[in-house]
C-alpha cells in the first residue's frame, strides 16, 4: 500500500472542507470494507484518507409516521438487522442486510458505504429504491436532495461531486409491502448475480402503486418502470405478474462475467420478480 | 487396567492453542534482520524472454537485491525434472518467476518489482489438451519431442468379451474442474543461511525429506546442508507435496543477501502461482449383466497438467485405481495422458485423482442400475468389494467394510431428515430471508436422494521405493514422554492420535506426552504426510517405538520387582505386577532406576514402519500398492430449484469403514472437513482460467462451502478391525470428500431426471442441463470453461 494522509475531522464542516480543499485527491473512509481491499489491490491510490467515522451528524435513525425515516450514512447494516424502527417499518431493510456479507463485515459496512461505492449489484439499492428512498448530499454551503432513483451514474460512479459528501438517507412513511429477492451462488457470503426488490401497495383488491428495482444486470441499479406501469392501477393476478416479469427481464441488459452468464441474469430477474410479485399479490 | 484411550472422543491437542493465537505458523517467523522477498511473474504464458534490465530496481533505496536467472543455477528440478527457480530464456505459464527482489519490507520489495523492465517474444500460446496433442503444435518443453508427458495404459480382462456379453451398456463423457486447495494460510518460507553455508528453513511443507532432496539438487548444496524446520502448518491438502520455485527463489535471496528473508504469498498470488487440481476430460464406456454383475469398465482420460509436472501429474494412478477396483469389474481397460500447457501448473489435491474418478464411476454406477431397473443400493451391494480377497489390478484387501457403509447409508436414507425445515431456525427476522421461505406454492422445488462409494488407500501409498516412517519414544524421569516422528501434522490431528496410541502402549497419560514432528535434524526419516497414510504407518512406527521403550522400562522394573517382565503391566502411568494389586511402581520411578546408576541408561525407544507392500509395475500398473484400504459410502438428499438451478444439499450421511476409530471426533473432524471440500467441488468451487490466466483469484468469486452453506451432515462409523493397522486403524483422511460430488449428482437426477457430468454443478449448468432436457440450448458463457478438446 502507498503512504497516505490520514485525517479524522470531529465535524461535518471541517470533513467538508478537508474535503473541498483535496477537491477530489482524498478518499472517504467509513466502514473501510470495500476502501482497504481496494486499496491493498492497488486499484485505488488515494493521497489521503478522511475517516468519517466521528461525524455525530452522519448518524442516527429517526422515525414518524408522517415524516418516515431518516438515517445517517454511517448506520450500518448490523444496524439495519436491530434497529426496532427499521424491523418494524421497513423489514425489507433488515432482511437485505441480513443477506449481505458476515455478522463481523456487517458491524463495520455502513449504509452510506454501500451506496457511494455505486456498485450495479449493491443490495441495499433495489430495497432503498423501491421505497422511494432520498439522498441528503452535504457540501460546503449547505446540502441538496436527490432521489436514489438518479443516485447511481455507472459501475462505481455516483452522483457525488468532489467535495461533496452522502449525510443521510430519507424514506417516507411505508406504504405496501416489500421483499428482496437475492440469486447468488452461496446464500450467504455472496454477492448478487441477480438481485430484485419489489414493493406492492394494493388497495381494494387493485395495485395503488408498484415498485420494481432489479440489480446486478445493468450497469447502474435498474428501476423497471415498465413493469411498473403494466401493475399499476391494475388487478395484480398471474397474468398480470407473467408480463411484469417478463417486462422486467426484457428490460435488464446484463453482461457475462465470472459470477453468470446474461442469459441466467436475465431469466433470474424474470423468476425473481415473478415469485416476489406473487408473495406481495397474495391475499 | 486402567480404561483404554484407544475409542475415545478426545479433542485435538493442539486444538486449546490454534483457537487462541498462540500457534506460531509460517507467516508469524521473524527473524533478526529479516528481508522481504517478492516475486516478479511474466504477463505472458508463453515467450521468449529477450532482455530483463534490473538497473532501476537495483537502485531503490531499501532494496537488497534483485535476483534473475542470469546469476543463479538453472539445474532442473521437480517430479517431471522441468522447472527452474527462475526463467531466463522461455516463458512457458503465468506463474513462472522472471526476478525477485529482497528489501527491507514488502512495500519496497513490490515498488522495486515496477521498476523492473522485461522484454518479451510472445509465442503461440496452447491453452487446450487438443491444441496441444495438435499436429505441429508449438512444444512446451522444446527439449521433449512431444506435449505429451506420460500415457498410462492399463487393463485387465477382457474388456472386448466383456462389453460383447454386457446386457446393458452405458456412456458418458466427462468434464472436471480446476479447483484451488483453498488453504488458510498461503504459500511461506522463510530462508537462512548460517556461517557455515548451511541452509535452514522455515516451511510448511508436507515432504521435509524429499524436499532436503529436491532443494539440494535445485540449489547444488547437499543435503546434508540443508535443514527443514516446519512451522504449524494452515491448511495443505497436497498443496505442500512438492518443490516449487518459491522455496529455492527464498534461499536464493538468502544466500545472495546474507540475511534471512521471508517469501510470503498473497491471496491472488497462491490462486495464481500455488498448483490446482488437474482438471480432465473423460470419456467411460460401462456395462453390466441382466442380473446386476458388472461386466467392463472402459475410461479415457485426458489431463491439462499445466507447463510443469508436479507429483500432481500421477493422479492417473489413483484414478486408475478406483476405475479398477472400486466395486468387482472382470474387464477394464483404462487409459491417461497428461498433457502440457500453458495453463497453471497442477498439483496434489486432497483424494489425488480419486474424487475425479469416484465421479464418473459412481454416475455411471447409477445409470447401469437404472438401465437394469435395479435398486441404486442393491445393484452397488451385489458387486461390492469383500474382505480377504485380491482385486484383477493386484490390491490384497484385508478388512472390508464395504457392503456395512453401504446399508449404513441406505438406512439413514429410509430414516429421513430430522429436520425438514432445514434453514427456517437461520431467520430471527420473522419474514422470508431467501426465496425459498417465501409464502407461496414451491411446485419448482424438488427433491432427490443419491448414493455414492469410495475405495481408498487406507494403510501407506507406496509411490516412492520406502513408504516407510521412523519414530523414538523417550521416558524421562518426570515419566514424561517426548514422541519424535518422522510425520508431519498439517491440521488433520495425527498428533493427538499418536500420542493416544503411545499412551496406550506405555500405559500412561495423555497429558504426560508431547509429539516432536518439525524438525529434519532432530525427527527420523518419512516420505511425507499424503495418501491417507499417516495413522496407519507412523502410527505403526510409533508403536514399536513405544513397545521397544517399554520393554527397557519393564527390564528394570522386572528387576526391582525381583518377577520376570512377561509378569508386569503398565497403565495409568504407573507399573504394576499381575494378579498383585499391592506391587506397584509408577514408570518414573522405573526410569530413574536405569538413568541414575553406574553403567545407566536412557530410555529411548525406537520404531521404522514401511508396509509390506510394492511399488506397481511400471508397465502393467499391478501390484498391491497399499496394506490396507478404506471404504465409504454417502448418501446426499437435494433440493433443486427448477427455475433458478439452485442446488440445497439438505443432508449428507457419511459412513466410513476406518478399521478402528483410535479418536472418533477425529475421524468425523475428517468426514466432515472432506465433505465440506466434496460440497465445494460438486457445487461451487472453480477455479475459472482463461488464457491461462486465473479469473477469480480470490474467496470472493473462488467459492467454498462456509459454514452457513453446510448442510446436516451424519457421520457413521463402520469398525473392521484391521490385522495391519494399529490397534485396527487405517486411514481416513481423504475418503469424506471423495464420493460427495457423485452422490449429489445421482440425487440431482432422482430429484429432476438430469445427468449433470460436468462439475462444478453451477445453478447456471443446472439450469441449462434442464433447459435441454426440454428441448432448449443455452449458451453458456464464454468464461464456462477453458476444456475443448
Amino acid at each position: 500500500m502507498k503512504p497516505f494522509d490520514h485525517y479524522s475531522p470531529k465535524t461535518l464542516p471541517e470533513a467538508l472542507d478537508l474535503l473541498a480543499q483535496m477537491n477530489g485527491r482524498a478518499r472517504v473512509n467509513a466502514g473501510g470494507t470495500d476502501l482497504m481491499l481496494k486499496m491493498k489491490a492497488g486499484f485505488l491510490q488515494p493521497e489521503a484518507i478522511i475517516n468519517i467515522k466521528r461525524l455525530p451528524e452522519l448518524k442516527g435513525v429517526t422515525y414518524d409516521e408522517t415524516a418516515g425515516l431518516t438515517m445517517g450514512a454511517l448506520t450500518t447494516l448490523r444496524d439495519l438487522t436491530r434497529t426496532a424502527v427499521i424491523r418494524d417499518h421497513y423489514p425489507v431493510l433488515a432482511q437485505a442486510a441480513g443477506l449481505m456479507a458476515s455478522e463481523q463485515i456487517r458491524s463495520f459496512a455502513t449504509v452510506g458505504g454501500n451506496l457511494c461505492n455505486a456498485s450495479p449489484s449493491a443490495d441495499l439499492a433495489p430495497p432503498l429504491m423501491v421505497l422511494g428512498g432520498t439522498a441528503v448530499i452535504a457540501h460546503q454551503n449547505g446540502v441538496r436532495e436527490l432521489s436514489l432513483d438518479d443516485f447511481f451514474l455507472g459501475p462505481g460512479q455516483s452522483a457525488l461531486k468532489p467535495g461533496e459528501l452522502l449525510k443521510e438517507i430519507h424514506l417516507p412513511p411505508p406504504t405496501g409491502q416489500t421483499v428482496y429477492l437475492k440469486q447468488s451462488p452461496r446464500a450467504y457470503m455472496d454477492i448478487a448475480v441477480v438481485g430484485v426488490a419489489v414493493r406492492l401497495h394494493q388497495v381494494n383488491g387493485r395495485c395503488r402503486e408498484a415498485r420494481v428495482v432489479l440489480g446486478a444486470v445493468a450497469p447502474i441499479p435498474l428501476r423497471a418502470r415498465e413493469a411498473e406501469a403494466v401493475l399499476e392501477e391494475n388487478l395484480v393476478d398471474n397474468g398480470r405478474i407473467a408480463q411484469a416479469a417478463q417486462i422486467a427481464a426484457d428490460a435488464c441488459t446484463p453482461i457475462d462475467d465470472v459470477r453468470g452468464s446474461a442469459w441466467y441474469r436475465q431469466r433470474m430477474v424474470q423468476v425473481l420478480t415473478r415469485r416476489g410479485l406473487t408473495a406481495l399479490a397474495a391475499p | 487396567m486402567p480404561t483404554s484411550i484407544i475409542g475415545k472422543r478426545i479433542p485435538k491437542l493442539d486444538a486449546p492453542d490454534k483457537a487462541t493465537g498462540r500457534t506460531t505458523y509460517g507467516h508469524d517467523v521473524r527473524l533478526p534482520g529479516m528481508l522481504h522477498g517478492r516475486i516478479l511473474y511474466t504477463r505472458h504464458p508463453h515467450a521468449r524472454i529477450l532482455n530483463i534490465d534490473t538497473s532501476k530496481a537495483e537502485k531503490l533505496p531499501g532494496v537488497r537485491a534483485v535476483l534473475t536467472a542470469a546469476d543463479n543455477p538453472q539445474t532442473k528440478f521437480g517430479y517431471g525434472k522441468d522447472n527452474t527457480a527462475f526463467k531466463g530464456d522461455k516463458i512457458r505459464c503465468l506463474a513462472d518467476a522472471v526476478a525477485a527482489v529482497a528489501a527491507i519490507d514488502p512495500d519496497i520489495a513490490a515498488e522495486a518489482l515496477s521498476l523492473i523492465e522485461v522484454e518479451y517474444e510472445p509465442l503461440p500460446a496452447i491453452f487446450t489438451i487438443a491444441d496441444a496433442l495438435a499436429e505441429g503444435a508449438p512444444l512446451i518443453h522444446t527439449e521433449r519431442r512431444s506435449n505429451r508427458f506420460h500415457t498410462y495404459r492399463y487393463s485387465h480382462g477382457d474388456p472386448d468379451a466383456g462389453e460383447a456379453e454386457s446386457d446393458v451398456i452405458v456412456e458418458a463423457s466427462y468434464k472436471l474442474p480446476y479447483v484451488s486447495h483453498a488453504c488458510m494460510e498461503t504459500s511461506v518460507i522463510v530462508a537462512q543461511f548460517d556461517h557455515r553455508g548451511h541452509l535452514t528453513l522455515w516451511s510448511t511443507t508436507q515432504i521435509p525429506f524429499l524436499l532436503q532432496r529436491d532443494l539440494s539438487e535445485a540449489l547444488d548444496i547437499p543435503g546434508s546442508q540443508i535443514r527443514i524446520i516446519q512451522t504449524a502448518i494452515g491448511g495443505a491438502f497436497g498443496r505442500g507435496l512438492d518443490i516449487y520455485p518459491y522455496e529455492p527463489i527464498a534461499a536464493l535471496m538468502a544466500r545472495k543477501t546474507g540475511k534471512p528473508v521471508r517469501l510470503s504469498f498473497s491471496r491472488h498470488e497462491e490462486f495464481m502461482a500455488a498448483p490446482v487440481r488437474q482438471p480432465a476430460e473423460v470419456l467411460v464406456r460401462a456395462g453390466a449383466k441382466g442380473d446386476g454383475r458388472l461386466t467392463f469398465r472402459d475410461v479415457a482420460a485426458d489431463l491439462d497438467v499445466g507447463a510443469y509436472i508436479s507429483w500432481g501429474a500421477v493422479t492417473p494412478l489413483v484414478m486408475m485405481e478406483t476405475a479398477a477396483s472400486l466395486y468387482r469389474v472382470p474387464h477394464v481397460r483404462f487409459s491417461a495422458d497428461c498433457v502440457y500447457t500453458n495453463n497453471p501448473t497442477t498439483g496434489a489435491v486432497r483424494g489425488y485423482g480419486n474424487p475425479q474418478s469416484t465421479f464418473f464411476i459412481e454416475t455411471i454406477m447409477d445409470q447401469l442400475a437404472e438401465a437394469l431397473d435395479m435398486d441404486q443400493v442393491d445393484f452397488r451391494l451385489r458387486n461390492a468389494n469383500i474382505p480377504n480377497s485380491e482385486t484383477p489390478q493386484g490390491l490384497i484387501i484385508t478388512s472390508c467394510g464395504l457392503k456395512e457403509c453401504l446399508e449404513a447409508v441406505a438406512a439413514a436414507a429410509d430414516r429421513g431428515a430430522e429436520s425438514e425445515e432445514w434453514g427456517a431456525e437461520i431467520t430471527n427476522y420473522q419474514l422470508p430471508i431467501t426465496d425459498y421461505q417465501l409464502p407461496i406454492t414451491k411446485p419448482h422445488l424438488k427433491r432427490g436422494i443419491g448414493f455414492a462409494s469410495t475405495l481408498n488407500v487406507g494403510g501407506g501409498a507406496r509411490i516412492y521405493r520406502s513408504d516407510g516412517c521412523g519414530a523414538t519414544v523417550k521416558v524421562d524421569d518426570f515419566g514424561h514422554v517426548t514422541v519424535v516422528t518422522g510425520s508431519t501434522e498439517i491440521g488433520q490431528g495425527s498428533e493427538t492420535i499418536l500420542a493416544q496410541i503411545v499412551a496406550e502402549t506405555l500405559g500412561t497419560h495423555l497429558h504426560d506426552i508431547t509429539v516432536i514432528n518439525s524438525d529434519t535434524d532432530v525427527k527420523p526419516w518419512d516420505v511425507g504426510v499424503h495418501a491417507s497414510r499417516t495413522t496407519f504407518i507412523a502410527g505403526n512406527a510409533a508403536y514399536l517405538a513405544a513397545v521397544d521403550a517399554r520393554g527397557q522400562i519393564f527390564e528394570t522394573a522386572a528387576a526391582m520387582f525381583g518377577v520376570s517382565a512377561d509378569n508386569l503391566i503398565a497403565g495409568g502411568g504407573k507399573i504394576k505386577v499381575k494378579d498383585d494389586e499391592n506391587r506397584v511402581m509408577s514408570l518414573s520411578k522405573a526410569v530413574r532406576k536405569r538413568h541414575f546408576r553406574e553403567d545407566g541408561q536412557v530410555v529411548i525407544g525406537e520404531g521404522w514402519y514401511d508396509p509390506p507392500t510394492k511399488l506397481v509395475d511400471k508397465d502393467t500398473y499391478k501390484g498391491n500398492i497399499s496394506a490396507a484400504y478404506g471404504f465409504g459410502s454417502q448418501m446426499a438428499e437435494v433440493e433443486v430449484d427448477t427455475e433458478t438451478g439452485h442446488v440445497r444439499v439438505l443432508r449428507l450421511a457419511c459412513a466410513n469403514d476406518v478399521g478402528r476409530a483410535i479418536n472418533p471426533m477425529a475421524v468425523e473432524g475428517q468426514i466432515e472437513g472432506g465433505a465440506q471440500m466434496g460440497l465445494g467441488y460438486a457445487l461451487t468451487e472453480e477455479v475459472l482460467v482463461k488464457d491461462g490466466r486465473v479469473l477469480n483469484p480470490d474467496f470472493l468469486d473462488y467459492r467454498l462451502f462456509t459454514s452457513a452453506d453446510m448442510p446436516a451432515i451424519e457421520t457413521i462409523i463402520v469398525e473392521t478391525d484391521d490385522p495391519g493397522g494399529p490397534f485396527g486403524a487405517k486411514g481416513v483422511g481423504e475418503m469424506g470428500g471423495t464420493p460427495t460430488a457423485a452422490a449429489i449428482a445421482n440425487a440431482i437426477y432422482d430429484a429432476i431426471g438430469v445427468r449433470l457430468t460436468q462439475l462444478p454443478m453451477t445453478p447456471e449448468r443446472v439450469l441449462a442441463a434442464l433447459d435441454k432436457k426440454r428441448g432448449k440450448e443455452q449458451t453458456l458463457a464464454k468464461f464456462d470453461s477453458t476444456l475443448t478438446c
